[in-house]
C-alpha cells in the first residue's frame, strides 16, 4: 500500500479563512475541515471589500490552523507537509496565510507547497470520488467561471471561460437589484421557485459564438431594465414579479452553462467525467441541467458536497499533496500572487497588459 | 545556571524588512534592509539570516517579538501573521509590539510624543495626556519634539522637531518583547489606526409590493 502523506491546508483567498488536515493516500482523506466565514463583516457593503477581508485573515488564520488540527485530533508533529494557497485571489488574504504558512513550514522543517486556489477547486472530484484523468471540470464560483481540461494535477488547459462576471457576481448582483438578501445564489434560488421563467425574455449571451467563452455583465444589466420597466409601471416590484425576474434569470444562467458545457465535452471526448466545483454548482436547477447534458453525453456527472465545492482548505491540501507527489516543492521566497492562471499557454480572457492574466 | 533567553524580533512597517536577535539585553544579530515591495518573499529568508549570523536555530528562541505598526497596512499583516504561524510552529509566545512602544523605548523623556509617517502629509500618533493614538495632520504635531525614525519634508516645514529613536526598530521591538516575557500576552494583532476604506454600497433597493 502507498504511503500516507498527512497534509495540512491553509486558504484565504476570498472572505474565507480555512484550514484543514488532508490523509493523501487514506481511505477517507479529510481528516478535518475548518471554515472561518466573513459574510457578516462585509454585509452592509455589498460585496467582499479586500481591506475588510484581509484584516481578517491574517488574525484569523493560525487560529484556523489550531481548529484543524484539534478536529482532525493531531498536533504538527504528524503534519508531513505545508500546503498553502498562494494566489490567484485578493492580495492582502492571500499573503496571511502565505506568511502563516511559511512560519509554519520553516520552524517544523517541513516542505512548503504553494497552491494555486483555481487547481483546488480543480482537483477536488479526485479527493471526494477518486475520478481519473483526463476530465472536463466547470469551475463556477463567484469569483471564476472557466471549462477546464484536467490531465494531471498541473496540466491544465482551460478550453473557454468568462469574459467578464463570473455566474456568482452575476446572482449576487441580480439580489442587489431585486431587493434580495445576500449571497445572492440561494436567495435567487429561493425566490425563483415560485416564478415563471418564461414571463421575461432574458438574453443567452455569446450562444451564437462557437466556442466555450461566456459573459454574464449583460445579463445583469438585462435584469436591471427589466425591472425598472417594472416598476415604471407597478410603482414597486410585487413578490411574484421578482419570483418571474429570479426564474427567468437562473434559466438564462442555466442554458449558457449548458450550451457551453456541451461544447467543451465535444472538445473531450476522452474525458472520463464531467466535473463541476464552485459555490454556484449547489443551485439546483443549474445542477439539473448539468446532470441531463453529462447523461446525453454518457459520462458520469461527478459535483463535489457543496462544502467542498464553496472555499475550503481541503482541496488545497489535497491539491498540494498532489503536487508534492509529483516532486514540486517551494522555499521560503514563495510569492503571493493575485494573478495566476492555471493554464499559462492559452491566450488570456481577463486581464491583460503588463500584469498579464488574472485567472 | 540557565542561559539568558533568546528573542527574535522583526518589523515590516514602513519600506524595510528589519530583524534582531537579542540574547538577554545583547543583539546577538541584526540586519535591516531598505526595500519598497517584496517584504513577502524576502522576510523568512532574511529571518533565517540573521539567526545563521546568530550561531543559533528556530528551535532555540524563547519568544518572537514582532512590529505591529502603525505603518503600511499589508506590510504590517506581513509581519504578524508570519508571527503568528512561527508561534504556532514553536509553541512559543508571538508578542507585538506596536510602534511607539518600540520608538519610546529607552528615551529619556517618556511624555515626549512618538510619530510615525503616514501617506498624505499625515502622522500617526502615540498616546498621549487625554490624546489617543491617532491620525493627525503634520500640523498638529507643529513646534513640538517627536521621537521619529525619518524627517519627512513636511515635518520639518510644520517645524516639528524630530529626536531619533534610542534603539533602531527591530532591536527596540526584541527588547520590548524580552521585557514582557512571562506576561500574559494575548496574540499579536496589527494597529492599523484608520479604519478601512468601504462605503456602504449605494445601491438603493426597489420597493417591494405584495
Amino acid at each position: 500500500m502507498a504511503q500516507v502523506l498527512t497534509v495540512l491546508g491553509l486558504e484565504s483567498s476570498c472572505d474565507d479563512t480555512a484550514s484543514a488536515v488532508v490523509r493523501f493516500g487514506a481511505p477517507t482523506p479529510i481528516a478535518s475541515s475548518v471554515v472561518y466565514g466573513q459574510t457578516a463583516l462585509h454585509a452592509e457593503f455589498g460585496g467582499v471589500v479586500p481591506e475588510i477581508a484581509a484584516r481578517a485573515h491574517a488574525e484569523k488564520i493560525d487560529l484556523a490552523v489550531e481548529a484543524a488540527l484539534q478536529e482532525a485530533d493531531i498536533t504538527l508533529d504528524a503534519i508531513d507537509a505545508i500546503a498553502v494557497t498562494a494566489g490567484p485571489g485578493l492580495i492582502g488574504g492571500v499573503l496571511a496565510g502565505v506568511m502563516c504558512a511559511k512560519g509554519l513550514a520553516a520552524t517544523r522543517g517541513l516542505p512548503l507547497i504553494g497552491v494555486n486556489h483555481l487547481a483546488g477547486h480543480a482537483l477536488t472530484p479526485r479527493m471526494t470520488d477518486g475520478i481519473a484523468f483526463p476530465y472536463v471540470m466547470l469551475l463556477v464560483s463567484g469569483g471564476h467561471c472557466q471549462f477546464l481540461r484536467v490531465d494531471g494535477p498541473d496540466d491544465f488547459t482551460r478550453l473557454g471561460g468568462t469574459i467578464d462576471d463570473a455566474p456568482g457576481e452575476a446572482f449576487d448582483k441580480t439580489a442587489r437589484i431585486l431587493g434580495l438578501p445576500q449571497p445572492g445564489g440561494p436567495s435567487v434560488e429561493v425566490a425563483a421557485q415560485s416564478g415563471d421563467p418564461k414571463t421575461f425574455a432574458l438574453p443567452r449571451p455569446l450562444l451564437d459564438r462557437p466556442n466555450c467563452d461566456m459573459s454574464f455583465s449583460g445579463l445583469k444589466t438585462a435584469v436591471l431594465r427589466a425591472r425598472d420597466a417594472v416598476i415604471a409601471r407597478d410603482g414597486g416590484l410585487h413578490e411574484a414579479v421578482r419570483a418571474d425576474l429570479c426564474a427567468a434569470f437562473q434559466a438564462a444562467v442555466r442554458d449558457v452553462l449548458v450550451a457551453k458545457s456541451r461544447r467543451a465535452l465535444a472538445l473531450c471526448p476522452d474525458a472520463t467525467t464531467f466535473a463541476v466545483a464552485g459555490g454556484v454548482a449547489a443551485n439546483q436547477t443549474l445542477r439539473a441541467g448539468l446532470t441531463q447534458l453529462a447523461d446525453e453525453a454518457g459520462l458520469p456527472f461527478c459535483a463535489p458536497p457543496l462544502r467542498l465545492c464553496t472555499d475550503n482548505a481541503a482541496m488545497i491540501a489535497w491539491a498540494g499533496a498532489e503536487r508534492l507527489a509529483l516532486g514540486a516543492r517551494d522555499d521560503m521566497t514563495l510569492a503571493a500572487r493575485p494573478r495566476w492562471p492555471l493554464d499559462t499557454t492559452s491566450p488570456a480572457l481577463l486581464g491583460s497588459g503588463k500584469k498579464g492574466a488574472k485567472a | 545556571m540557565p542561559s539568558d533567553p533568546l528573542v527574535l524580533g522583526f518589523d515590516t512597517s514602513a519600506a524595510h524588512c528589519a530583524a534582531a536577535l537579542l540574547c538577554g539585553d545583547r543583539v546577538v544579530a541584526s540586519v535591516h534592509e531598505d526595500m519598497g515591495r517584496g517584504q513577502a518573499e524576502r522576510l523568512m529568508p532574511l529571518l533565517e539570516d540573521v539567526l545563521g549570523q546568530g550561531g543559533t536555530t528556530w528551535a532555540a528562541l524563547d519568544a518572537i517579538g514582532v512590529g505591529t505598526g502603525p505603518g503600511n497596512f499589508t506590510g504590517i499583516r506581513i509581519s504578524v501573521a508570519t508571527a503568528r504561524g512561527l508561534a504556532l510552529g514553536l509553541g512559543c509566545p508571538a508578542i507585538g509590539v506596536n510602534g511607539f512602544d518600540a520608538l519610546a523605548y529607552g528615551a529619556r523623556d517618556v511624555k515626549t510624543w512618538c510619530a510615525v509617517p503616514a501617506p498624505r502629509d499625515h502622522l500617526y500618533l502615540s498616546a498621549n495626556a487625554d490624546l489617543p493614538v491617532r491620525l493627525a495632520p503634520v500640523s498638529d504635531a507643529a513646534d513640538r519634539t517627536v521621537i521619529c525614525a525619518t524627517d519627512t519634508p513636511a515635518m520639518a516645514a510644520a517645524g516639528v522637531r524630530v529626536i531619533a529613536p534610542v534603539h533602531p526598530i527591530a532591536e527596540a521591538i526584541a527588547r520590548v518583547a524580552m521585557a514582557r516575557i512571562g506576561q500574559e500576552v494575548s496574540r499579536p494583532v496589527p494597529l492599523y489606526i484608520r479604519p478601512a476604506d468601504a462605503a456602504p454600497s449605494r445601491e438603493a433597493a426597489p420597493i417591494i409590493l405584495p
